[in-house]
C-alpha cells in the first residue's frame, strides 16, 4: 500500500516538473525557428523611436511587398522604457538582430565589433555634411542618420502678435529680456499665467540641452572633441547663468516640480505660457492637444553671444546594422537602409509620415509638414546652427547626473552659481581621468 | 516533517527549480560580475574589490542609502500603526465593515507606477488648488522640495500598503478566542488593558510577518519613486534600488551597479534577519 502511494507521489511530482520544463523549453524553440527559416532573408529591427512605430511598419510593409524575398521584422522599444538596457541584454542573450540604434560615441565603442561598415551605401553617400561626424571610425561609416532635431524657445505665434512683438527681432540675450518683460507686463491681456514653463524636474533639459547651447562653442560644435575632452570650462557660464535666470525668474512656479508633460501639455498647448525650451520633437503632442495652437508655433534661438539667430541642430539617433550575421542579411538590411532614405517611395514616407527632418540630400523640404521642423530645417540650411555635443558628455551621465542636478540645486538655493560650475567640472574630469 | 523521502524532494523539484532559475542563479552571476569590469556585454578583466572600495566613497549611493534608511523608518512605523489601526476598526461589528476592509485593501490592486502619477496629480494640482483656497501655504508647492518630496513618497506607501498590513492583523485578531476576552472583561480589565494584556501579545505573530513585510518593501521601493518623484528634486529623493539602476544603465556601470546590489542586498537581509530572529523570540503561543 505504502508503495503504490510512493508511485501515485513521484509520479505526479514527475508529472509537474515536466510541465515546467516543457514551458521552458518550447518557447525556446519558438524564437530560434523563424530566424533559420526557409530561403527568404529575415530581417530582424530592434528600433528606438516610439512615435514613429506604426509609419515604419507600414513603410516596412511596403518594401516586403516591393521586394517579396525579404522578411522584416520590427520590434519597438523606447518612450517610457530605456532602449540602452534592453538592447544590451538582447545581444547578450545572443539573439540576433540585424538592424538597432546607436545613439552616440559611447555605442559606437560599446558596440564596435558589431557594426558594419556602410561607407558603400547610397544613404551614406547622400548624408549631409557633418551628420555622420558620430559614427565616424578612420575611413568607415558605422551608422546612418535617422533624422536631425532642434530645439530652442518654441513660442505661440498668436500671443506675440497679440503683445505686438516681432520675433525676428530677437537676437541677443538684451532682446529676448525685453520681450520677456514686455509679455510678463501685459500677462492678463495676453491670458498667459507666465512667459516660460520651465520643466526643472528635468534633469535633460537643463543639463543636456540648455548646457549644451553654451557649451558646444568651447568643444567647436563637434561631439567627438566633448566625448574626448579632460575637462569643461563653462567658457560661457555666465551666459548660462544669466539664461537660466530669466527662464527660471518669469516660468510658472514651482519649477522643480514641473515635468515635460505639464510644460508641454498643459501649459504651453493650453496657451498658459508663451514659451518654452523644447525642440520640434514636441510638435505631435502639441497637435494632440490643440490642432490650431500646433499649426501657429515656431522656434526662437537660444540667445549665445557669437551665434546670435542660431539653434541646436543634431542628430540623436543612427541606423546601425549589425555585423555578425551572416552576408545576405547584412546585405539585405544595407539594401533595406538604402531603399528608406533614397528611393522616392522612401524619401515621401521619410518627410510626410514620418514627418523627420531629413539628414540626407535630395529631399523636397517644401513637403515638410510640422511648423517646428521647417524652422529647423530653416536654421539648418542657412547654416545657423550650434552643434550638438550632448551625446558626447562623460556617462556618469554628466548631462542628467551632474549638471542637471547641480543646476536644480541652483533653482532651488542650495548651490551658488560657481559651485555649479565647480563641481560640474570636477566631476567631468573625474570621469575622464 | 522528519521521513524526507524521495517524494518529498520530487514535490519540491518544481519550486526549486524555479526559485534557483530566477532567484539563486542570477545572485550567484551578479556576484560574480561584480568583481569584473562588466559592462553589460562582456567581462574582461578580474578587479577584485575595487568597485566594492569604491562605492563607499561614492556620495551618491550613500546618500540614497541614508535617505532609504529615513523612509524605512518612518514608514514601517507608520505602516503598522495604521494597518493594526484599520484591522481593529473593520473587526468591530459594524455594518460598513465588508465594504471597508475591500476599500482600504483596493489600492494594493493599483500598480505602484499608476498610483505614482494619480497621486504626483494630487501632490501637484489638487493640492496647491486647496491650498489656494483655503490659503494654506504648507500645501502648496509639494515635491519640488526634499521634504514634501520625503513625506510625498511616505504618503503614497503608506496608502497603498496599509490595507495589505491590515489584512494580515485580521487574520490575526479573527483568531483571537473570545472567551479569553471574556474572562478579562468579567475579571474587570477595560478595554485598553484588553488590547495591551491579550490582544497585542497575541497578534504579535503579526508583527513579525508585517514588520518583515513592510521593512523589506520599503528598502526596496522602485516604481513609486520613480513615478512620484523620479529623484527629483536634484537627486534629493532618490532611494537605493533607483540609485542601483542609474548606475547600471545610465551610467552605464553595470559591474559597479552589480556591487552596489550586492551591498544593497547584504544590508536588506541583514535587518530582516535580525528583526525576523527578535520578533520570534518575543512571540507568544496559545
Amino acid at each position: 500500500m505504502k508503495g503504490k502511494k510512493f508511485y501515485v507521489k513521484a509520479i505526479s511530482a514527475l508529472a509537474l516538473s515536466g510541465i515546467l520544463l516543457a514551458g521552458c523549453g518550447s518557447s525556446d524553440e519558438g524564437s530560434s525557428n523563424d530566424t533559420a527559416s526557409g530561403d527568404k532573408v529575415t530581417i530582424d529591427i530592434f528600433q528606438n523611436k516610439v512615435e514613429f512605430k506604426t509609419q515604419f511598419e507600414e513603410l516596412v510593409a511596403q518594401y516586403e511587398e516591393e521586394n517579396p524575398d525579404v522578411k522584416i521584422n520590427v520590434k519597438t522599444v523606447g518612450g517610457g522604457t530605456d532602449y540602452a538596457p534592453v538592447l544590451k541584454s538582447t545581444f547578450s542573450s545572443g539573439e540576433e538582430i540585424n538592424i538597432f540604434n546607436v545613439t552616440g560615441p559611447q555605442d559606437v565603442i560599446d558596440y564596435k565589433e558589431y557594426l558594419t561598415d556602410l561607407s558603400g551605401t547610397k544613404a551614406a553617400e547622400a548624408a549631409l555634411d557633418g551628420t555622420l561626424a558620430t559614427v565616424l571610425d578612420g575611413e568607415q561609416i558605422l551608422g546612418l542618420p535617422v533624422n536631425q532635431e532642434g530645439y530652442g524657445l518654441v513660442y505661440n505665434k498668436a500671443i506675440f502678435e497679440k503683445a505686438g512683438i516681432d520675433p525676428s527681432t530677437i537676437q541677443t540675450h538684451e532682446d529676448l529680456e525685453n520681450v520677456v518683460k514686455t509679455l510678463d507686463s501685459k500677462k492678463d491681456e495676453l491670458g498667459i499665467e507666465a512667459v516660460f514653463a520651465l520643466p526643472g524636474k528635468e534633469a535633460w533639459v537643463l543639463g543636456d540641452h540648455l548646457a549644451n547651447a553654451f557649451l558646444a562653442d568651447e568643444f567647436n560644435h563637434s561631439v567627438v572633441e566633448s566625448f574626448n575632452a579632460d575637462t569643461v570650462k563653462f567658457e560661457k557660464g555666465d551666459e548660462m547663468q544669466r539664461f537660466l535666470d530669466l527662464m527660471n525668474k518669469y516660468s510658472v512656479q514651482p519649477v522643480l516640480s514641473l515635468d515635460y508633460s505639464q510644460q508641454v501639455e498643459e501649459y504651453f498647448s493650453l496657451e498658459r505660457v508663451a514659451m518654452i525650451q523644447q525642440g520640434n520633437w514636441v510638435f505631435p503632442s502639441v497637435e494632440q492637444m490643440d490642432e490650431e495652437v500646433a499649426q501657429n508655433i515656431g522656434i526662437l534661438p537660444i540667445p549665445v553671444e557669437g551665434y546670435e539667430g542660431s539653434i541646436p541642430v543634431g542628430v540623436s539617433s543612427y541606423w546601425a546594422v549589425n555585423s555578425s550575421a551572416d552576408e545576405a542579411e547584412v546585405q539585405a538590411s544595407k539594401d533595406f537602409l538604402d531603399w528608406m532614405y533614397t528611393s522616392d517611395t522612401g524619401k515621401e514616407a521619410v518627410l510626410t509620415s514620418f514627418k523627420f527632418i531629413p539628414a540626407y540630400e535630395g529631399y523636397d523640404t517644401d513637403k515638410i509638414s510640422d511648423p517646428l521642423s521647417q524652422d529647423v530645417y530653416r536654421y539648418a540650411s542657412e547654416g545657423k546652427t550650434i552643434g550638438w555635443i550632448f551625446a558626447g558628455y562623460p556617462s556618469n551621465p554628466w548631462g542628467t547626473g551632474v549638471a542637471g542636478p547641480n543646476m536644480q540645486q541652483y533653482i532651488d538655493g542650495k548651490m551658488t552659481w560657481d559651485e555649479v560650475e565647480a563641481d560640474s567640472i570636477k566631476q567631468w574630469e573625474e570621469k575622464r581621468k | 516533517m522528519r521521513n524526507r523521502d524521495v517524494s518529498f524532494w520530487l514535490f519540491l523539484t518544481p519550486v526549486l527549480l524555479g526559485l534557483g532559475l530566477v532567484v539563486i542563479v542570477p545572485l550567484i552571476y551578479g556576484t560574480y560580475y561584480s568583481f569584473t569590469d562588466w559592462n553589460g556585454i562582456k567581462a574582461t578583466e578580474f578587479v577584485g574589490f575595487e568597485h566594492y572600495i569604491r562605492l563607499f566613497q561614492d556620495t551618491a549611493f550613500l546618500n540614497a542609502i541614508w535617505f532609504t534608511v529615513k523612509f524605512s523608518f518612518v514608514t514601517v512605523i507608520a505602516l503598522n500603526v495604521l494597518g493594526l489601526g484599520l484591522a481593529i476598526l473593520v473587526t468591530r461589528k459594524l455594518k460598513t465593515s465588508n465594504l471597508l476592509r475591500t476599500v482600504f485593501f483596493m489600492p494594493n490592486m493599483i500598480g505602484g507606477l499608476i498610483l505614482g502619477f494619480i497621486w504626483q496629480f494630487i501632490f501637484i494640482n489638487v493640492f496647491s488648488d486647496i491650498g489656494e483656497a483655503l490659503g494654506i501655504e504648507a500645501l502648496q508647492g509639494w515635491l519640488s522640495t526634499t521634504g514634501t518630496g520625503f513625506w510625498g513618497l511616505v504618503i503614497l506607501t503608506c496608502w497603498q500598503m496599509a490595507g495589505y498590513i491590515m489584512i494580515i492583523y485580521i487574520a490575526y485578531l479573527q483568531n483571537i478566542p473570545s472567551e479569553l476576552i471574556e474572562a478579562a472583561k468579567i475579571d474587570g480589565a477595560n478595554s485598553f488593558q484588553r488590547f495591551k494584556s491579550i490582544t497585542f501579545p497575541l497578534v504579535a505573530p503579526a508583527f513579525t510577518v508585517s514588520l518583515f513585510l513592510t521593512l523589506s518593501n520599503s528598502f526596496k521601493i522602485y516604481d513609486q519613486n520613480l513615478s512620484l518623484t523620479n529623484g527629483g528634486p536634484y537627486e534629493s529623493t532618490q532611494m537605493v534600488a533607483m540609485e542601483i539602476v542609474k548606475t547600471a544603465f545610465s551610467a552605464n556601470e553595470m559591474a559597479y551597479g552589480q556591487a552596489k546590489a550586492v551591498v544593497f542586498f547584504i544590508i536588506v537581509a541583514a535587518i530582516a534577519l535580525t528583526q525576523v530572529y527578535y520578533n520570534k523570540k518575543r512571540e507568544v503561543d496559545l
